[in-house]
């Protein structure tokens, strides 16, 4: 089973000394930011929840050969599929999805797909109105046309420069 | 597989995935404190200053605000919606509700640690460039329509 080994300690020990010398010097603008923090933990809650369901499912259903024969080296053109479909409809922000991407690295997960995961989120379908109402229909369509294929481009990039190093690591 | 031997093991895959998320939950509550910080003292006033310059500094602004500020995506377009009436372009405000939602300077030490700085590197540069890139494209190609 897996040893419970912290990531972060330092930056968060810098953030809290952060939140106190600024309690000191800007108490009303700390207190204000400790609300926002409070307000975004509460949101975050739900989403923490799901991407430990969904962690566990995939650990639980895709074995690591099945990572590789879908999201691995040799996964191809339906790896790039999957990636951008989960990117799409990938909920919250970024940063809560490194975990369930570094336990899907573990096991196989290519590091070009990681690029076109955390780009595809760039389609927000939830926020598709509001855009709409925004900047119109023809703007939102070519712009998303416009992400899929950089998140597409920026996978194939980012995998042949990591393939490199890789030779030479 | 028997129902006796598939228990243990989704058991076993749960643990797991509990273990990696609080593995990373003080790295995501830095991130989250760090938010709270940019949010207090970015707002929406500050950000707007960024922009009412030439098209190409208003490109740069739209690229380095939105990766500079943090919240939910609704957001970003909400400001964009405000810069719009002020007559900021359609280039800088594609950029910002771009870098807003795929670059995040904040992140970038959660990134590194979690990723590889390699990999973060690479991929902030590429994220980058491609949103200015984006913003161009979407114009030009929205162009050929009209």
């Amino acid at each position: 089973m897996k040893k419970l080994e912290f990531k972060g300690i330092k930056l968060l020990l810098i953030i809290v000394a952060i939140y106190f010398i600024l309690f000191f010097l800007d108490t009303t603008n700390t207190q204000t930011a400790l609300n926002k923090v409070s307000n975004i933990l509460i949101t975050l809650v739900p989403i923490f929840a799901f991407i430990i369901i969904l962690t566990a499912l995939i650990n639980y259903f895709l074995k690591p050969k099945q990572i590789m024969k879908h999201f691995g080296q040799d996964s191809g053109k339906a790896g790039v599929f999957y990636t951008i479909i989960g990117g799409i409809l990938s909920h919250g922000p970024m940063y809560v999805w490194y975990g369930m991407l570094s336990d899907m690295k573990q096991h196989g997960l290519k590091d070009g797909l990681i690029a076109t995961f955390l780009y595809s989120r760039a389609v927000k379908l939830p926020l598709l109105p509001l855009m709409i109402a925004i900047f119109g229909i023809p703007y939102t369509i070519i712009l998303n046309i416009y992400i899929i294929i950089f998140a597409i481009l920026q996978g194939t990039i980012i995998d042949k420069l990591m393939s490199k190093y890789k030779n030479i690591d | 597989m028997s129902k006796t031997k598939q228990q243990p093991t989704f058991k076993k895959a749960v643990i797991n995935s509990i273990k990696s998320f609080f593995s990373i939950l003080p790295l995501m509550m830095a991130i989250v404190g760090l938010v709270g910080i940019f949010q207090t003292y970015i707002t929406p006033d500050i950000i707007s200053k960024f922009f009412g310059y030439s098209t190409f500094f208003d490109i740069l602004s739209g690229t380095f605000s939105g990766a500079i500020a943090s919240g939910h995506g609704s957001i970003s377009f909400i400001i964009a919606q405000g810069l719009k009436e002020q007559g900021v372009s359609l280039y800088a405000l594609s950029t910002f509700t771009l870098a807003w939602v795929t670059l995040g300077f904040i992140q970038l030490p959660a990134e590194a640690s979690i990723f590889g700085v390699r990999f973060t590197v690479y991929r902030n540069i590429l994220a980058f460039f491609s949103t200015i890139l984006i913003s161009y494209l979407t114009i030009i190609t929205l162009g050929l329509f009209k």
